[in-house]
């Protein structure tokens, strides 16, 4: 179980990654993709994708529901969204001569209602506007959906166990319900058996250092290198434990290991990266605002998160989310999220659908 | 009668008094800055090395080192170090076998990576902020800047009072005016480098600049640069102050500080404070990682003011894999700060120095820029300051003097004159490359400062 070959890369990553390489032409031909996306929407490939990626949304429903999990309304807008994304804006809106800003992520929300239900999950609708060099990932989109679950009282490894069956339990349902669709897509997926391989951050740095990508400690996991990462399994990996100060501040400090965070990384295999992100919630609001001056902001600007956490203190939970098209993207052996949505926005293309 | 008349002119007399006390900031700073030094060199460019006036020219004057200062300054400054060329000058042997004729100071190399960006020389333009001094001469500035080739820092509050690319106030340009004056004139050498402050990161500035197309070519050649703000020389442990009229204010009155509520005061104008922005060892590393994860293309830079544990910053910054840290000492020039705390609060420039010297001995190498600043305005500061370890000199009132008297050819003159200068000075001390100039080129007026710096002090036998 574990490491496949070396390099074992699926042909529709190796696809993308061909295109982005004459970036001229990449752009050109994403500009097309997204400004008429009706015309290729119709075709066989994108409707079959489209019945998937309901389907997954209904076997993600059907295994939460199973597990104990309530699902909510999630939060479009708020005075304070999720600063933990790396370089991307936030959208604003004037709400009544009030700043504030279209949700990046549910986070302090999943927090709130673990608080007043325990068990909880989002289909959540989020804005991110990437930088533009994200164009060129395949896997970030401009608007996307995750699924966004937290667990009150939850520890990290509650979160990676339900992460594991999760995505173990669609990756069956699919095969089940759609084996003759992936089939005709030329996609394949074998049983995932958990649990899934786990490294700390450092592991992981020194491996992907060791499979010849230059990846600097203490830092984020490069995308570059992840996909390394990602090809070298042929089941998806949890990295966890990343260093303090390479993730947005509500992640948790590990009280037996300072420096180092309670929060985790799942990757898909072959190349396809980055599943989830997830971990335990700093509750101490001491800590929680020292974090929050890591990204130069003033505490009083989460004043909400701040006073609820007095509240409720102590407000233990842990959880993750799941990108809805990167996890179709994966499931159907897409090129890139772009195949994974309708009318996608990507960043920096506009206007389109 | 008499009485009534003298009490007249007693009024009179104080109140002349007290309308010349109202210039005073301009008349403090036209007593204490060499304004005629900067003046004479934006004025004439290159020539302006030479005190030579309109009457005294070449071959006219009669010129000596001059032994007397104006005053008695209250605490030691650069200039209390001086420049020890050798007679020998075996470096410049090697320069001449180099060229095969004899080497003069233009033949003196003074580009260099400062911060990660590439220099034509070791000096810098301080990020200036919104103040309207700063603002309105900040075009020229960073025409100047950039056509010359040296980096060119944008101050916090810009984009906040200023606007991003829409002005927000009239006659001042937006951030993004001022940002692509710089960029737009740029050659091979130059970088821009970016301060955001609590308030600025309310509005996400840092993220608006690195996703904005019109920057994107720049971050990705390597020609910009972040820098996180901790204190000023000017006034360490305080924030920023600005006067506002209350319309603006009401509009951002949620994020900034006011004495008094501008939706319920009558006056018209308002004082608004930013708050200095709180740090920690631990929060600084975090800031800096998160910076890297966020934003890996742009360069890391840190401004700290005179504050006495400036050394675990630098320790911090380099351990993390910042690009540079500016230590600003006291004398370090801001367009506000309570007079008590100019006077009172952390130590002079020099002091900085020492501190650059022992993070320097401690094993911060070159992979990280140390820069000094604060009333450092010539040729002989730059030499001094990299002498004893300082990547560069950090300045920024020399160049808006430059600006107010003669525009983008006035700063382009004084950094042309300060080259010209450093180049002199570099090759009197028989070198061909500013790297090369190191202590041994430098000893001391002073004894203390002989024994801070570990530099021979002049008026001794070790000397």
């Amino acid at each position: 179980m574990g490491h496949g070959n070396m390099g074992k890369v699926n042909p529709a990553v190796l696809e993308f990654e061909t295109m982005v390489k004459d970036k001229e032409s990449y752009v050109k031909f994403i500009e097309e993709w997204v400004k008429h996306s009706w015309r290729w929407a119709k075709e066989n490939k994108y409707t079959t994708v489209f019945k998937i990626q309901a389907s997954i949304l209904r076997a993600i429903r059907e295994y939460l529901d199973s597990q104990g999990f309530v699902e909510a309304l999630p939060p479009i807008i708020g005075p304070v969204t999720d600063p933990g994304i790396r370089g991307a804006k936030q959208a604003t809106i004037d709400f009544y001569g009030h700043e504030y800003k279209v949700m990046s992520s549910a986070i302090l929300y999943k927090q709130y209602m673990a608080a007043v239900l325990g068990k909880v999950y989002f289909v959540s609708p989020n804005i991110r506007l990437e930088p533009n060099d994200s164009v060129f990932t395949g896997r970030h989109l401009v608007e996307f959906f995750q699924v966004d679950l937290e667990i009150l009282n939850g520890t990290l490894d509650d979160a990676m166990k339900v992460a594991e069956g999760l995505f173990t339990y669609v990756a069956k349902y699919i095969k089940d319900v759609h084996g003759k669709d992936l089939e005709k897509m030329g996609r394949s997926l074998p049983d995932y058996k958990p649990p899934f391989l786990r490294y700390t951050h450092a592991e992981a740095v020194e491996l992907v250092n060791m499979l010849g990508c230059r990846n600097p400690q203490n830092t984020e996991i490069l995308w570059e290198c992840e996909k390394v990462l990602s090809a070298y399994h042929d089941t998806p990996i949890f990295i966890y434990q990343y260093p303090k100060g390479s993730r947005g501040f509500y992640n948790r400090e590990d009280p037996g290991k300072p420096g180092y965070l309670r929060d985790f990384d799942m990757l898909y295999p072959e190349g396809f990266g980055e599943a989830i992100s997830g971990g335990e919630r700093e509750y101490e609001p001491v800590k929680v605002i020292a974090r929050i001056r890591e990204s130069g902001e003033d505490p009083n600007k989460y004043r909400w998160l701040l006073e609820m956490l007095k509240d409720f203190y102590p407000l233990k939970t842990a959880g993750f989310g799941i990108g809805v098209e990167r996890f179709t993207r994966f499931i159907c052996g897409l090129r890139a999220v772009w195949e994974a949505r309708p009318y996608p926005k990507v960043a920096g293309i506009g206007p389109a659908p | 009668m008499l009485e009534w008349v003298a009490l007249k002119i007693g009024e009179l007399a104080l109140r002349l008094k007290a309308s010349l006390i109202t210039l005073r900031g301009i008349r403090d700073f036209i007593d204490d800055y060499p304004i005629d030094e900067i003046l004479l060199k934006a004025i004439k460019g290159e020539e302006g090395v030479y005190p030579f006036g309109e009457l005294a020219s070449y071959g006219a004057a009669m010129l000596g080192a001059p032994i007397n200062r104006r005053g008695y300054p209250r605490f030691l400054t650069i200039d209390d170090l001086i420049l020890v060329p050798p007679a020998f000058t075996p470096r410049r042997l090697e320069k001449m076998a180099e060229l095969l004729r004899e080497p003069v100071f233009t033949d003196v190399n003074l580009e260099d990576d400062v911060g990660g960006l590439k220099s034509s020389m070791p000096l810098v333009v301080a990020s200036m902020g919104s103040t309207d001094i700063a603002s309105r001469y900040s075009i020229a500035i960073a025409k100047a800047a950039a056509k010359e080739g040296i980096p060119f820092g944008i101050g916090e509050n810009v984009h906040t009072v200023r606007g991003y690319d829409r002005r927000l106030t009239r006659g001042h340009p937006s951030f993004k005016e001022r940002v692509m004056a710089y960029l737009t004139n740029m050659d091979k050498y130059g970088g821009v480098f970016i301060q955001q402050n609590v308030e600025d990161a309310y509005d996400e500035h840092w993220n608006k600049v690195y996703s904005d197309k019109d920057l994107e070519p720049y971050i990705d050649e390597g020609r910009v640069a972040f820098e996180i703000k901790i204190g000023q020389g000017a006034k360490p442990g305080l924030g920023g102050v600005i006067k506002m009229r209350r319309e603006d204010a009401v509009k951002v009155r949620e994020k900034y500080h006011f004495l008094e509520d501008p939706l319920k005061t009558d006056r018209k104008t308002v004082e608004r404070y930013s708050a200095p922005g709180t740090y920690t060892a631990d929060i600084l590393r975090g800031m800096i990682r998160l910076m890297r994860t966020s934003y890996p293309r742009v360069k890391i830079w840190v401004k700290v003011g005179p504050f006495r544990d400036v050394l675990d910053v630098i320790k911090v910054a380099y351990e993390e894999g910042a690009n540079a840290v500016i230590i600003d000492g006291k004398e370090g020039g801001t367009g506000m700060a309570p007079s008590i705390a100019m006077k009172e609060l952390g130590y002079p420039t020099i002091v900085g120095l020492i501190k650059i010297r022992e993070a320097r001995l401690m094993g911060i190498d070159d992979r990280m820029s140390l820069m000094i600043a604060g009333r450092l305005f010539n040729g002989a500061h730059i030499a001094k300051s990299r002498a004893l370890g300082a990547s560069a000199v950090y300045a920024g009132r020399p160049f808006v003097v430059a600006a107010m008297v003669k525009g983008e050819a006035g700063v382009r003159n004084l950094i042309r004159a300060t080259r010209v200068e450093t180049q002199m000075i570099v090759s009197a001390l028989g070198k061909y490359n500013i790297r090369d100039v190191s202590q041994e080129d430098v000893a001391s007026l002073n004894k203390d400062l002989a024994t801070a710096l570990g530099i021979p002090y002049v008026y001794s036998r070790e000397f």
